[in-house]
C-alpha cells in the first residue's frame, strides 16, 4: 500500500465527500442523525442545557428544603406529588434530588455538555479539517449520550424513584437493593446509564485523539495549535484512561447487586432484612476504582474550559498569551497528577495514614502546573488591550473563581486538614467554585465567543452582561458564606439542620443563599432566553472574522457548511498568538511569515 | 493563498500537519488508543483482584482448584496442565494472526484466507476450553457467590477467589467471542475481495492488534489465576 | 517521511526476514510459557517463604517479557514511529502507581482488620473440613484445630 495513500487517503476522500457541493440532506440526515461535527456540537450543547435546566432546577428545590427546612409549599406537591408530602419535600426526595443534581452536572452537562460541544465545534476548524477522523463514530457517540440521557430522566419517574445515594454511589448504599428505596431500580437504571456514557465518552475520546494526532492542516504543527485544542487533547486522554476503571467498578457493582457476589460487601446488617451473608469485600475498594477515574474526571471538566479561556483572553486582550510552552506544560502536569492524586477523597475512609501522606505530597503538587497558569492568565491581561465582551468577562470571572476555588483546595489536600473539614459544606464551596461554577464560565465564556461562528448571529450583549454580573455575584454570595459553615462544622448531605442546636445559627444564613440561588437560576433562564432567541433573530454576522482573531475558524464561510471550507483547506504559517506584533493588531495563521518580520513562535 | 506561501512550508517534519506525525492511518491510531483504554478495564480488574487478595488472610490454592482435565479419570489431579494448553492455543492463534497481517501486507489473499480460518479455529478451541472448565467448576459447586474451596491454609475461603476468576475470565471470554466474530467478518470480507478492491489490507492489521490484546491479556489472566 | 516509511516498507520486500522474527517470537514465548509452568508445579506444596517470593517474583518478570514480546512483535509496535511508541508506553506507567497504592492499601485494610477486627482475626484461623467426601477421613483432625479458636 502506498505511503501517499496512508497519509491522504482520508483527506482525499473528505474532500470528494464535502468539499464544493452539498449532497441531498433531508431533515433527518441534516439535524438529527447528521454526521457533521458542527451539527454534533450543537446536539450536544442543547442536550447538555437541558440538562442544565433540569440539574438547577433540583438544586433549587433541595436548596428551598435547607432554606426553609420548616415552611410548606403547596405547589411542590402538586409538581412532585408523593415525594412532597403536604408542601415539604421528603428525606428520601431530597437525597435523590442532590444525588442527580451531583450526577447530571458532573457527568451531563460539564462532560458531554462542555467538552462534547467544544471538541466537537473547535477541533475540526481550529485544527484546519474537513470533519472529525470518523465521523460516524463522533454521531454514535452523540447517540450513546443521548441514550444515557434517556435511561438518566427515565430513572426520575420509577415508583421508588432515582438513586440517592449520592452522586460518587459508594457501596453499600448502591450495592444492596434494600439499603433504601433509590437503591432498587434507580441504581440499575442510574448503572446502565454511566454504562452507556462511559461507551460515548469512549467513542468522542478517540476520535478527538486520532484527529487531533492525523487530522491537523498542512504547516499546523503540534506547537501552533490553539491552546484550547491542547487542552480538549488532553481531556480526551484523560477520559480515554480513566473512564474504563468507572466502567470495570460499576461491572463489579452490578454483579454485587444481582448475583450474589461480595466485591465490596462484608459484615453487614440491614435493618428488617438481618444480617448478610456477603463476606470478604471492601467498600473501600470501590471508592478506589471510583475516584480513579473521579479525580482525572474533575480535570475533564476542568481543562476544556482552561483552554478555551487561554484562547478567549488572549484575543480579547490583543496580546500573546503569556508562556505558550508553559502554558502547555502546565496541561500535560495537571493530565499526570491528575492520574496520581485519587486518594486525597478518602482520607478519612481507613486509608492508610501514610499512604495518605503520599497522597497528600502528590496533591500538593497541583498547585505548582495550576499557579503557572493563573499567572499566565494574568500576565496575559497584563497592559492588554482589553474588549469587555460578555465571552471575555466570563473568562475573567474563570481566572477568578479558579483562583478562590483554588486555594481552599491547599487546604483540603491536606490529610490532617481534611479530616475536619471532610464532608462539610467547606468541600461542598470548594469544588463548586473551583470546579462547579468555574468550568460553567468556561462553557459560557466559549458560547460567548463561539456563538457567531456556530449559528452566524451575534448574542445580545446587555443581557449577556446582565448574565456575566448577577451570576459571578451570585456564585460568590452562595458559596463565600458556605466556607464558614463548613468551617463551623456543618455536615454536607444533611436534610434539615434546623434540629441541630449548633448549627440554627446559620437559619438565615441558609435562608439568604436559598433566596440567591434562585435569583442565580432565574438569570440562567435568562441566558437562555437570548440563546434561543439570537439563534433566530439575533443580529446577523457581516464580517468572516467579527472577535478579529487568528485562528483558523474565522477563516472559514460565515456559516460553513459540511467540509467547512469551500476550496482548499488554509495553510498554517505560523502560531495563533501573534497579536500586537510589529505594528498589526492581529496576524491570522494563515499569513505567511514576511521577510521583515521578527522572530517568530 | 498567496504563492509565497510555499517557500515557509520548506519543513516537511513529521509533525507539521498535512499528514499522520506516526506514517499510520487514523484508524490504526484509534485502535491502539482504543486497546489502551481496555488495558485500564482489566487492569482494574486484576488489581482490584489484588487488592481483595492483599486484604484476606488466605486464599485458595490454585493448583487445588484448577487441577482437573478432560476425559481423565475420576481422581487424577492434572494441575496447571489444561490451563498450559490453553495458553498455548491462543499463542499460537495469535501467531497465525501474525501470519495473516504479514500475507496482507503482501496481498497475499490465500495466505491471509488461510491464516485467518487457523486463527478463527484457535479462537473457538479456546473458547471451547473455557466452556469446559467453567462447566466443570460449576459442578464442583463455584459460581458467582459460590466459592467451594477452602484456603490454602484450610480455613474457610470468602467468596471472593470465585467471583473474581468468573468476572475476569468471563469479560476475557467476551473479549475472545467478540475477537473471533471480528476475525469471520474479516475473513468473510477477504473472501468476497473487498480488500482487493481497496488495494490494502489494513483491516485485517487492526482486527490483528484486538486479537493480540486479547492473548496479551491472557498472559497477564493465566499468570495472576494460576500461577501465582 | 521516507525514513519513517521505511519500517513498513520492509516488511512488505524482505519477507524472509519477517517470518524469521514471528519464528523467533514464537520460540520465545513458548520457551517461557514452557518455564513458567515449570517454576508453577515447582511451588505445588512449596511453603509459603522467600523461596516462593523469588519464584512468584521471576514468573511476573517472564509475564512482563511476554507481555513485551507479544505488544513488540506481534502487535508491531517496535517498528513503528518512536512518538507513537512513547504515547502507548508512557501513559501505561500510570499502572506503577495504580497498582501500588491499591496493592498497599489492600495490605493495609488486612492489617487493620486483623488488629481491630476479633471476628475477622478468628475467622483466619479456623480450619473447616472440605465439603468434598474424600476428605472425609480428615474430619477428626480438623476439629481439633477448631480448639486454639476458642482461646479468643
Amino acid at each position: 500500500m502506498s505511503h501517499e495513500a496512508v497519509l491522504h487517503g482520508h483527506e482525499s476522500h473528505g474532500h470528494d465527500d464535502h468539499g464544493h457541493h452539498e449532497h441531498h440532506d433531508t431533515f433527518l440526515t441534516k439535524y438529527v442523525f447528521s454526521q457533521d461535527h458542527k451539527m454534533i456540537a450543537k446536539q450536544f450543547l442543547i442536550t447538555g442545557m437541558v440538562w442544565a435546566v433540569l440539574g438547577g432546577l433540583m438544586s433549587v428545590l433541595f436548596r428551598l428544603q435547607l432554606g426553609y427546612p420548616d415552611a410548606s409549599f403547596p405547589w411542590l406537591e402538586s409538581i412532585l406529588g408523593k415525594w412532597a408530602k403536604g408542601g415539604q419535600i421528603t428525606p428520601e426526595a431530597y437525597y435523590a434530588l442532590v444525588t442527580t443534581h451531583g450526577t447530571v452536572l458532573v457527568f451531563f452537562v460539564l462532560t458531554a455538555g462542555l467538552s462534547g460541544t467544544f471538541a466537537n465545534f473547535l477541533i475540526p476548524l481550529q485544527i484546519g479539517a474537513r470533519d472529525m477522523a470518523s465521523p460516524f463514530m463522533n454521531m454514535l457517540s452523540y447517540w450513546f449520550f443521548f441514550s444515557a440521557s434517556i435511561v438518566m430522566l427515565s430513572s426520575l419517574f420509577v415508583e421508588t424513584g432515582p438513586f440517592s445515594g449520592g452522586w460518587t454511589a459508594y457501596p453499600p448504599l448502591s450495592a444492596l437493593h434494600d439499603a433504601s428505596p433509590g437503591s432498587k431500580t434507580g441504581m440499575d437504571l442510574w448503572i446502565i446509564a454511566m454504562a452507556l456514557f462511559v461507551v460515548s465518552s469512549l467513542l468522542g475520546g478517540l476520535n478527538y485523539i486520532a484527529t487531533i494526532l492525523n487530522m491537523r492542516t498542512k504547516g499546523m504543527s503540534m506547537t501552533r495549535l490553539p491552546l484550547s485544542i491542547w487542552a480538549l487533547f488532553f481531556t480526551a486522554v484523560l477520559g480515554v484512561l480513566s473512564f474504563p476503571v468507572l466502567l470495570s467498578g460499576l461491572i463489579l457493582l452490578i454483579f454485587d447487586r444481582n448475583f450474589g457476589t461480595s466485591f465490596y460487601l462484608s459484615d453487614i446488617f440491614v435493618n428488617g432484612v438481618g444480617a448478610l451473608s456477603n463476606e470478604g469485600g471492601s467498600a473501600i475498594l470501590f471508592q478506589h476504582l471510583f475516584w480513579f477515574l473521579g479525580h482525572p474526571e474533575v480535570y475533564i471538566i476542568l481543562l476544556p474550559a482552561m483552554g478555551m479561556v487561554s484562547e478567549i483572553l488572549s484575543v480579547n486582550s490583543r496580546k500573546p498569551i503569556f508562556g505558550y510552552m508553559a502554558m502547555l506544560g502546565s496541561l500535560f502536569a495537571i493530565a499526570v497528577l491528575a492520574f496520581l492524586v485519587w486518594a486525597h477523597h478518602m482520607f478519612v475512609t481507613g486509608l492508610n495514614p501514610f499512604l495518605g501522606s503520599v497522597f497528600v505530597l502528590l496533591t500538593l503538587l497541583i498547585a505548582v502546573p495550576s499557579a503557572i497558569k493563573v499567572f499566565n492568565w494574568l500576565t496575559t491581561l497584563w497592559r492588554g488591550n482589553i474588549r469587555f465582551t460578555p465571552g471575555m468577562l466570563f473568562a475573567i470571572g474563570f481566572v477568578s473563581l479558579f483562583i478562590s476555588g483554588g486555594l481552599t483546595g491547599i487546604w483540603l489536600g491536606n490529610a490532617a486538614l481534611d479530616i475536619h473539614l471532610h464532608d462539610t459544606y467547606f468541600v461542598i464551596a470548594h469544588f463548586h467554585i473551583v470546579m462547579g461554577v468555574a468550568s460553567m464560565f468556561g462553557m459560557f465564556a466559549g458560547v460567548y465567543h463561539w456563538f457567531p461562528k456556530m449559528y452566524g448571529r451575534y448574542l445580545n450583549n446587555s443581557l449577556g452582561y446582565i448574565h456575566f454580573w448577577v451570576t459571578i455575584a451570585g456564585a460568590y454570595m452562595i458559596f463565600w458564606p458556605m466556607h464558614y459553615e463548613g468551617l463551623a462544622g456543618m455536615p454536607r448531605r444533611y436534610f434539615d439542620f434546623s434540629i441541630w442546636e449548633s448549627f440554627k445559627q446559620f437559619a438565615d444564613l441558609n435562608r439568604f443563599i436559598s433566596t440567591v440561588s434562585m435569583i442565580v437560576f432565574a438569570v440562567q433562564i435568562l441566558f437562555l432566553i437570548n440563546f434561543f432567541y439570537s439563534i433566530f433573530k439575533g443580529r446577523k454576522v457581516t464580517v468572516q472574522n467579527p472577535w478579529e482573531s487568528n485562528t483558523l475558524e474565522w477563516t472559514a464561510p460565515i456559516n460553513p457548511g459540511h467540509g467547512n471550507w469551500p476550496g482548499e483547506i488554509p495553510e498554517v504559517h505560523r502560531w495563533p498568538y501573534d497579536y500586537g506584533k510589529d505594528g498589526h493588531d492581529f496576524i491570522p495563521q494563515t499569513t505567511p511569515v514576511g521577510a521583515d518580520e521578527t522572530g517568530t513562535h | 493563498m498567496s504563492t509565497t506561501t510555499t517557500a515557509s512550508s520548506n519543513e516537511a517534519k513529521l509533525w507539521g500537519g498535512g499528514k499522520s506525525p506516526f506514517n499510520v492511518e487514523y484508524g490504526k491510531v484509534m485502535m491502539w488508543y482504543f486497546l489502551m483504554s481496555d488495558a485500564f478495564t482489566f487492569g482494574a480488574f486484576l488489581i482490584s483482584y489484588g487488592t481483595v487478595r492483599f486484604s484476606t488472610n488466605g486464599w485458595p490454592d490454585p493448583n487445588a482448584v484448577f487441577r482437573s482435565f478432560p476425559f481423565a479419570p475420576e481422581g487424577v489431579h492434572a494441575p496447571l496442565v489444561f490451563v498450559s494448553i490453553m495458553t498455548f492455543i491462543l499463542i499460537i492463534s495469535s501467531v497465525t494472526m501474525v501470519l495473516a497481517v504479514h500475507a496482507g501486507h503482501n496481498m497475499d489473499k490465500k495466505g491471509v484466507v488461510r491464516n485467518m480460518i487457523l486463527t478463527i479455529i484457535g479462537g473457538i478451541a479456546f473458547l471451547s476450553c473455557q466452556a469446559w472448565e467453567w462447566n466443570h467448576l460449576f459442578h464442583e459447586g463455584a459460581w458467582w457467590g459460590m466459592n467451594p474451596f477452602l484456603n490454602a491454609d484450610g480455613t474457610a475461603s470468602s467468596t471472593n477467589f470465585t467471583n473474581f476468576f468468573f468476572t475476569i475470565t468471563g469479560f476475557h471470554g467476551f473479549h475472545v467471542f467478540s475477537g473471533v466474530v471480528i476475525n469471520i467478518i474479516m475473513l468473510i470480507m477477504t473472501l468476497t475481495d473487498k480488500f482487493e478492491q481497496r488495494g490494502h489490507y489494513n483491516m485485517i492489521e487492526k482486527a490483528g492488534l484486538y486479537w493480540h490484546f486479547v492473548d496479551l491479556v491472557w498472559v497477564f489472566v493465566f499468570t495472576i489465576f494460576y500461577l501465582l | 517521511m521516507s525514513q519513517s516509511h521505511n519500517a513498513h516498507a520492509d516488511h512488505g520486500t524482505n519477507d524472509g526476514s519477517a517470518i524469521a522474527e514471528i519464528k523467533k517470537v514464537t520460540i520465545i514465548l513458548s520457551v517461557f510459557t514452557i518455564i513458567e509452568l515449570m517454576l508453577g508445579f515447582w511451588m505445588i506444596g512449596m511453603p509459603v517463604g522467600a523461596l516462593r517470593l523469588a519464584i512468584k517474583g521471576i514468573i511476573v518478570i517472564l509475564m512482563m517479557a511476554k507481555a513485551f514480546y507479544i505488544v513488540a512483535y506481534f502487535m508491531h509496535l517496535k517498528h513503528e514511529v518512536k512518538n507513537l511508541i512513547m504515547t502507548i508506553v508512557v501513559p501505561l506507567l500510570l499502572f506503577v502507581w495504580f497498582i501500588t497504592a491499591f496493592l498497599w492499601d489492600g495490605n493495609s485494610f488486612k492489617n487493620l482488620r486483623n488488629t481491630y477486627d476479633r471476628h475477622f482475626k478468628e475467622q483466619s484461623t479456623i480450619k473447616v473440613a472440605p465439603k468434598e467426601e474424600e476428605h472425609g477421613e480428615k474430619h477428626t483432625s480438623d476439629e481439633k484445630n477448631e480448639v486454639p479458636a476458642e482461646k479468643h
